[in-house]
């Protein structure tokens, strides 16, 4: 009986434990979300990944309508811009003329989601507040997104503890084993807007191009059987990939975190086996079943993008 | 075990200068070892340059685990993506002057490994064998260059393969940023269309 009271005081205990650590994890990236949204700040970060380090410059700003005004840069090697005024992003590559799109957030290194409302995640990812640090000199408080299930990788934030401002991210596979690291190197919040962002409000954008209505919702004559739980179709289309020139038929799905584009197109081999690199987190994996080449790549494990590249199967034409 | 041996350690240890003799007779003598390395050790503790935990045996624990590793006669294959080697994205695009330069040389090697290959498609009857088949200019045996297409014919496969996962990468990163939806309002959205299940 007496241990049976004891063992029931150490469950109670345990549970109140874990209830507690998560109750400490939401409000942080909750704070993190509002310091992206509304803080004036002008940051250096550096991405390392495959031995490499690529620096950016990342502003932020609050005009006085109340707008978000953004600049994101790339500064090694052929110029990168990502220029955001509240709902219109602008892409300057080296690849593609200049154009601009209408979304709320910009697509770079630093996951949209922390931005907005990391804690929808909690259907397929669990908040765990791990601990202090020290971080860019400032004491830390280091969080964990972790997926539930074994086929996502896990997302480790070092937050401010004074602004609630990201200050390291990193992504880590199931063993720990590191694979993109976002080190941030300087942090200037002001209670202005930087120069930068004064400029910008004053500069015209690249037009917004028109994408059809439907044109991302196209009806494939292929499926993807297998997904890990949460993710969602955002996009389905027929385009050609603009480095190669070949046409091929897309899905990209999300699950709040990551990204994952299937390709599917016809092949001249007949069977090629898988074949897989790493860029990062990323994975672009390859293979050719039956004359048609499918492909996956997203921030997932090797063998969750097997396992999608796996489940894709061809639907017989209907007949007109 | 003489004591004048343990004393010529003791002076070794002092950075005396050693004759080679002397070094063989440590190398050789077991006890003389443990001798060399207890002085060290006693000279650390003294200096204060130990570390806190001090593992006395461990250059015997890595020579017993060195023996006892399996002598492995071929690579083992695994079914786990994840164990195998990781192939890093060679970025193709990436440095645009040098790039420029030497993908046209490459441009050119591809052509000239298309033509080559093209001819060679052709099964030669037993009695051209001798002969010897120009092509692009050079006149070369024609067994060696059997040999020289299926490596370059390899070569081709995987820089085609890199190309191929290049442009995948880069593609599926423009996708994202024209299909960006509002996360925030995604989420709100009820499952319009759930393609899993």
């Amino acid at each position: 009986m007496k241990l049976i009271r004891s063992l029931l005081l150490l469950v109670t205990i345990s549970t109140s434990v874990t209830a507690n650590e998560t109750e400490q994890a939401e409000p942080w990236l909750e704070r993190l979300a509002q310091s992206l949204q509304s803080l004036n700040f002008s940051t250096s970060f550096v991405v390392v990944k495959n031995n490499q380090a690529e620096p950016y410059h990342w502003f932020h700003g609050v005009n006085a309508d109340g707008d978000e005004l953004e600049i994101l840069s790339l500064l090694n090697g052929p110029r990168r811009d990502i220029l955001r005024k509240k709902n219109v992003v602008s892409y300057i590559e080296p690849e593609l003329p200049p154009y601009s799109v209408v979304s709320q957030q910009i697509s770079g290194p630093i996951p949209a989601i922390l931005k907005m409302d990391a804690t929808t995640l909690s259907q397929t990812y669990d908040f765990i507040s791990v601990g202090r640090s020290r971080v860019l000199g400032r004491p830390a408080q280091l969080i964990r997104i972790v997926s539930k299930d074994p086929h996502r990788y896990g997302h480790w934030l070092w937050l401010d503890q004074k602004t609630g401002m990201l200050l390291k991210l990193a992504i880590a596979s199931r063993t720990g084993q590191l694979l993109e690291q976002i080190q941030f190197t300087h942090l200037d919040i002001t209670p202005e807007l930087g120069e930068s962002l004064q400029k910008l409000q004053q500069s015209t954008l690249p037009k917004v191009i028109e994408i059809p209505e439907g044109y991302q919702a196209q009806t494939l004559q292929w499926q993807v059987k297998w997904l890990p739980e949460g993710f969602k179709q955002i996009n389905a289309n027929r385009h050609r990939i603009s480095a190669t020139k070949k046409p091929v038929e897309f899905m990209l799905f999300n699950d709040g975190l990551v990204d994952v584009s299937v390709y599917v197109n016809g092949s001249e081999d007949t069977q090629r086996a898988t074949d897989y690199v790493m860029d990062g987190a990323t994975v672009v994996l390859n293979q050719v079943v039956n004359g048609f080449e499918v492909s996956v790549v997203g921030k997932i494990p090797a063998n969750t993008a097997k396992a999608i590249a796996d489940s894709v199967v061809l639907m017989p034409k209907t007949a007109p | 075990m003489s004591e004048n041996k343990f004393e010529t350690v003791s002076s070794v240890v002092d950075s005396y200068q050693p004759n080679d003799e002397i070094i063989e007779d440590l190398l050789n003598d077991a006890h003389l070892s443990a001798t060399w390395d207890r002085y060290h050790l006693m000279g650390d503790v003294m200096r204060g340059e130990t570390s806190d935990v001090i593992n006395l045996d461990l250059s015997s624990e890595i020579a017993a685990a060195i023996a006892d590793e399996p002598t492995v006669l071929a690579p083992r294959t695994s079914n786990n993506l994840a164990a195998k080697f990781k192939a890093k994205v060679v970025h193709l695009a990436k440095p645009f002057g040098q790039m420029a330069i030497a993908a046209s040389a490459a441009g050119l090697m591809v052509m000239g490994v298309q033509q080559n290959s093209a001819d060679n498609n052709v099964i030669l009857p037993e009695s051209q064998v001798v002969k010897t088949m120009p092509f692009g200019g050079i006149a070369e045996p024609v067994s060696l260059n059997f040999q020289q297409t299926s490596r370059t014919n390899e070569k081709q496969a995987f820089v085609e393969q890199q190309r191929r996962f290049q442009a995948l990468l880069s593609d599926h990163q423009q996708q994202i940023k024209l299909s960006s939806v509002d996360v925030s309002e995604q989420a709100k959205q009820e499952k319009v269309e759930d393609p899993v299940k």
